[in-house]
C-alpha cells in the first residue's frame, strides 16, 4: 500500500495550506485529464474536461456544505452575519494594501491602511465597518490582479477543488495572498482548519440565492465559469473594463 | 401667479414627471437612463404595497415604461449568434418576445426584492463613446446599505438610442444568455426554447 503520509506532512510543512493542497491536486490531475468531450471555450477554458470534474467534485461536497451553510443563515441574524462578513473582509486588507503598492496606487493604499486601523480599533477587531461610514472607501485588490496589471491578462480557467472557480495565474496568486494574510501567516505549519472552515460556510451562506439560478441554468458549468470570469475581469479593469465587442458576436451570425 | 401661468406649470410637471415617450425622440443615454429608472424607482416606491400585491401591475408599467428604451430584437440577435443562422425572421421575433417576458418578469422581481429609495447615480462618461456605441455607467443604492454597479449598453438606431445590454458588476446579461441559449438552441431547437422560455414566466408569475 502506498504511503501518502510523506505528501501529507510535505504539504503541510512546506506549504502549510489546503490552497496549496488544492493548486498541486488540481494540477497534477490536470496533467492527466486528456481527454475532453467538448469545448465551450477554447480560448479561456483550455482545461475544460479537468475542469468539469473537479466541478462535478465540488457539487459533491456541496451536498454537505450547502445544507451547513443554509442552517447557518437561518440561524444567525443579518446584523450578525454582517458582522462576520466585515470581520474576514478586514482581515485581507494588508493584502489589498500591498496589491495597492505593488500596482503604485499610493493614495487608495493609503485608504486601505487607515480603514485597517480604524475598523481593528474603533470597529472591533473589524466586526464593524466603521471606515465606511466615515466615508473611507473599499477597495478590491490582491495579487492576482496585480499580475493581471503587471500584464499577465488573460489566464486559463482553472477549476480548483474546495476554493470553486479560479484561474491559473490566481491560483497560485492566492497562495502568495495566504502568506501576508494576517491570519493565514499566524496559522501556517499549523493543522488549523477553523478559521478556513467558518470562512467557508460565510461565504458559501453569501451565494445561497444564486443557487436557484445556477439550478434553472441549461448549462451550470458555463454559467459559473462565465459569470466568475467577467465579474473578474471586472475588478482587474477596476470596475471600469472595455465593452463587449458585440459586433464579433454578429458576424458570427452570418453564413460562412 | 395668475392661472395661465400656473396651467402651464402644472402641465411642465405633469409631462416631466410621466413622460418618457415624449423625451424618447433624439434624447441622450444618460437621460433616457435617468428619467426611466427614476421615474420607475419613486413609483414602486410610493406604491410598494399594492405592487407587491398584485405583481402584474408593476409588470405592465415595466412593459410599458422600460420595453420600449431596449431593442430586444438586437439583443436576441446577439444572444443567437450562430445559433440563429437560417432562422426565419419570425421565429427570431418570437423568441425575442419570450426574453421581453422573462426580462420583464425578472425585473419586476429584482423591483420588489432590491427596493431602492433613492435616485440613481450616473458615473461621469468615460471612453466607449461614439456615434454609434456608448455605456452609461450608473449605481444604484441597495436597502442594505451597498451598492449595485448597473451599466447600460446603448447604440443609435433609426428610433434613437436604445438599450441592448445591461451589464451588472462586469457581468453582461447578452454575454451570459448567448452562452447558455447558443448551445441550448443547437441541441434542441428554437421552438423548444422559446417554449421553455415562456413556461418559466409562468411558473415565475404563480
Amino acid at each position: 500500500m502506498a504511503n501518502w503520509n510523506w505528501l501529507n506532512s510535505f504539504l503541510i510543512m512546506r506549504f502549510k495550506l489546503p490552497v496549496a493542497a488544492a493548486i498541486v491536486l488540481s494540477l497534477l490531475l490536470s496533467a492527466c485529464a486528456g481527454t475532453q468531450s467538448r469545448n465551450t471555450d477554447p480560448e479561456n477554458d483550455p482545461w475544460e474536461g479537468f475542469n468539469r470534474k473537479v466541478y462535478a467534485f465540488n457539487d459533491g461536497l456541496d451536498k454537505v456544505v450547502r445544507p451547513i451553510a443554509v442552517g447557518y443563515d437561518k440561524i444567525m441574524p443579518d446584523p450578525f452575519q454582517r458582522g462576520v462578513g466585515n470581520f474576514f473582509r478586514n482581515l485581507d486588507a494588508p493584502v489589498t494594501f500591498l496589491s495597492q503598492l505593488l500596482q503604485g496606487k499610493v493614495d487608495q493604499s493609503a485608504d486601505t491602511f487607515g480603514r485597517f486601523l480604524i475598523n481593528s480599533t474603533a470597529g472591533l477587531l473589524g466586526l464593524f465597518d466603521v471606515a465606511t461610514k466615515m466615508g473611507i472607501p473599499y477597495y478590491n485588490e490582491d495579487l492576482g490582479q496585480t499580475f493581471a496589471k503587471w500584464g499577465y491578462k488573460d489566464s486559463r480557467y482553472l477549476m480548483l477543488p474546495f476554493f470553486g472557480p479560479s484561474t491559473l495565474r490566481d491560483g497560485p496568486a492566492r497562495l502568495a495572498d495566504s502568506y501576508i494574510h494576517p491570519v493565514g501567516r499566524a496559522i501556517h505549519g499549523r493543522n488549523q482548519w477553523g478559521y478556513y472552515i467558518v470562512r467557508g460556510i460565510d461565504q458559501r451562506a453569501r451565494f445561497l440565492d444564486q443557487d436557484a439560478e445556477l439550478g434553472r441554468a441549461y448549462d451550470p458549468y458555463v454559467l459559473m465559469r462565465d459569470v466568475w470570469l467577467q465579474n473578474r475581469r471586472y475588478q482587474i479593469y477596476d470596475g471600469d473594463p472595455p465593452l463587449e465587442d458585440y459586433d464579433l458576436y454578429l458576424e458570427e451570425d452570418l453564413p460562412e | 401667479m395668475n392661472t395661465l401661468a400656473r396651467l402651464f406649470l402644472l402641465l411642465a410637471c405633469f409631462a416631466s414627471s410621466i413622460n418618457i415617450f415624449a423625451q424618447t425622440e433624439g434624447a441622450d443615454p444618460v437621460s433616457l437612463v435617468i428619467n426611466t429608472t427614476n421615474h420607475i424607482f419613486s413609483e414602486v416606491n410610493d406604491n410598494f404595497e399594492s405592487y407587491q400585491s398584485d405583481p402584474a401591475s408593476l409588470q405592465t408599467l415595466v412593459r410599458t415604461d422600460l420595453i420600449p428604451l431596449l431593442d430586444v430584437h438586437y439583443s436576441s440577435r446577439l444572444i443567437l449568434g450562430r445559433a440563429g443562422r437560417g432562422i426565419e425572421k419570425e421565429k427570431v421575433d418570437e423568441f425575442a418576445e419570450a426574453m421581453i417576458s422573462l426580462l420583464v418578469n425578472r425585473y419586476s422581481d429584482g423591483l420588489l426584492q432590491f427596493r431602492s429609495q433613492e435616485p440613481v447615480m450616473v458615473l461621469p462618461q468615460r471612453g466607449d463613446l461614439n456615434e454609434k456605441l456608448t455605456r452609461v455607467r450608473t449605481r444604484v443604492k441597495l436597502p442594505t446599505g451597498g451598492e449595485a454597479p448597473i451599466d447600460y449598453a446603448f447604440h443609435k438606431t433609426s428610433d434613437g438610442w436604445k438599450a441592448f445590454d445591461v451589464i451588472v458588476e462586469g457581468i453582461s446579461y447578452v454575454t451570459t444568455y448567448r452562452n447558455q441559449i447558443m448551445p441550448e438552441v443547437q441541441d434542441k431547437g428554437i421552438d423548444q426554447v422559446i417554449r421553455r422560455l415562456t413556461s418559466g414566466e409562468l411558473e415565475l408569475a404563480e
